[in-house]
């Protein structure tokens, strides 16, 4: 019942353990930075800082689809990535809401990190015992989906919001629904690179390139909402870095495609019909 | 948030809410990439998309009769119904293009005769597919699962409103919940099902048991968050 690289697991240039580290690393460093420096210096250009550490997080998130989606789900790689949205939402909001209630706002992404990581864990454990999977990844993979999921949510709605307090975050990102557009993009950033380029010829860097061009796209369409939360400088930097990224990364992408492809050839205009 | 009888039966509608998604999930006729090119009964699409849908609209035909009133009653049949109409009309639609444009006969692959209509089925299944098109049996278990959908998606946003009272991150939270359900019931069912008559049916329990546990936990951090603004 394969449907994707083939079973026994994707083969992988680039260890999982170490995606997972840089991704949680990368996610909650940068998260934290981008707090820190928008309040020590009362501005909010830096909340683009919050975008680029959600790349992290999705890379990781992406480098976890490819792994547990090469043993073959039967229902399609975009469910998976439905379910670590799902349990990345309810992560952000319990995490925030606990460390507001607490009394230490800033503890907000280590809360959320833990219960999304536990969860994860938890629902892992229930698809291979209960549902009977039997999948060797599918507790790790999910652990590692959820905390992705809740770290790239995290990061955009700082992105949006330019302030870590669960009020800010409420008021600027839910209430306005601009949450609707960070989760089907953020959504697109984890599901679409393998769903995108599974099969036989299916390359780990190919793949994750792809994750972090479509993070750039997203990064653009929460610039367009920055610009109407934090006014026009924070914005229009944020639209033009994630621009950039996805510019760059797209001609990488295609030049992946170009080293993997047989053969590109331009079909060039509609041909002439034989009459 | 101090923790007394009122919290228990949140927590109760919560899990029972998480339940219905996930059992209603096991109604739907779900077809994947096969029902798209008519080589197998259902809707041509996945389920957690037909099972997101379905209840999504049903939390907002929620949502708004909760803008009216606060009465559960009403407010659990308006989510039933308006995700019952959502998923009605996806079958509908999707039928006139099997039966006009694609030009397939409907008929179910995994009985002889149509429970509800009684009909012989197999002489109209097209040799090498597992059946073409939304049969009766197919539409009538179909809106029975959207409404179980949309039941479970109300009973989910009900006691989280009241929790936090805002209607924004409520809805965020059922969205969350609801999709998680969803997509252990999907992964329960491995792909493509035709209804209640389906074989792959008899599975329920271990949907049923998967998603109690992950609703408990759900619930739990649900009862925990604040309103906000």
């Amino acid at each position: 019942m394969t449907v994707g690289g083939g079973a026994g697991g994707a083969p992988s240039a680039f260890d999982p353990k170490k995606i997972r580290m840089y991704g949680l690393v990368g996610s909650v460093v940068g998260i934290y930075l981008g707090a820190i420096l928008n309040m020590a210096l009362n501005t909010n250009v830096f909340s683009f800082v919050g975008a680029v550490a959600a790349i992290f997080a999705v890379v990781m998130g992406a480098n976890s689809v490819r792994r547990i989606c090469a043993y073959g789900i039967g229902t399609g790689v975009p469910s998976i990535g439905m379910l670590a949205l799902g349990m990345g939402i309810i992560a952000v909001m319990f995490g925030l809401s606990v460390a507001e209630t607490l009394g230490f706002g800033l503890l907000g992404p280590i809360i959320t990190l833990v219960y999304a990581g536990v969860f994860g864990y938890i629902i892992g454990v229930l698809a291979n015992k209960v549902i009977k999977f039997n999948i060797p990844v599918m507790e790790e993979g999910n652990a590692d989906l959820s905390m992705a999921g809740a770290m790239a949510i995290l990061g955009w709605s700082f992105a949006v919001s330019g302030n870590l307090g669960y009020f800010d975050i409420v008021k600027n990102v839910l209430m306005t629904g601009y949450i609707a557009i960070i989760f089907i993009a953020g959504g697109l950033a984890i599901l679409h690179p393998f769903n995108a380029n599974l099969g036989p010829d299916e390359k780990q860097d190919r793949t994750l390139v792809n994750a972090i061009m479509v993070s750039g796209i997203a990064m653009i369409a929460t610039g367009i909402a920055a610009i109407l939360t934090q006014g026009l400088a924070a914005g229009l930097l944020q639209l033009v870095i994630g621009f950039a990224l996805w510019f760059y990364f797209f001609k990488m992408y295609y030049k992946l495609v170009k080293r993997d492809a047989a053969a590109v050839v331009g079909t060039g205009l509609l041909p002439p019909t034989v009459q | 948030m101090n923790f007394d009888i009122n919290t228990i039966v949140y927590i109760l509608e919560i899990l029972v809410g998480g339940l219905l998604v996930g059992i209603g999930v096991h109604f739907v006729p779900v077809g994947g990439a096969p029902a798209a090119m008519a080589q197998a009964t259902g809707i041509g699409t996945g389920t957690v998309q037909l099972a997101a849908g379905s209840g999504l609209t049903g939390l907002l035909a929620a949502g708004l009769m909760m803008s009216v009133t606060d009465n559960l009653w009403l407010i659990l049949a308006s989510g039933a119904v308006g995700a019952g109409i959502m998923i009605g009309s996806t079958m509908l639609t999707g039928s006139w293009i099997y039966a006009y444009a694609v030009g397939a006969p409907f008929a179910s692959a995994k009985v002889n005769y149509d429970p509800i209509t009684g009909f012989s089925q197999p002489p109209y299944v097209a040799p090498g597919t597992v059946g073409q098109g939304i049969p009766t049996i197919c539409f009538v278990s179909g809106l029975i699962g959207g409404m179980m959908g949309g039941l479970g998606g109300a009973m989910i946003y009900y006691p989280l409103y009241l929790i936090n009272g805002n209607a924004a991150l409520s809805a965020m939270f059922a969205i969350g919940i609801f999709l998680v359900n969803a997509v252990l019931a999907s992964w329960n069912i491995q792909g493509t099902i035709e209804g209640f008559h389906d074989p792959k049916f008899k599975k329920w329990p271990f949907a049923f048991r998967a998603c109690a546990i992950a609703s408990i936990l759900l619930a739990l951090a649900a009862v925990l968050i604040t309103g906000g603004a």
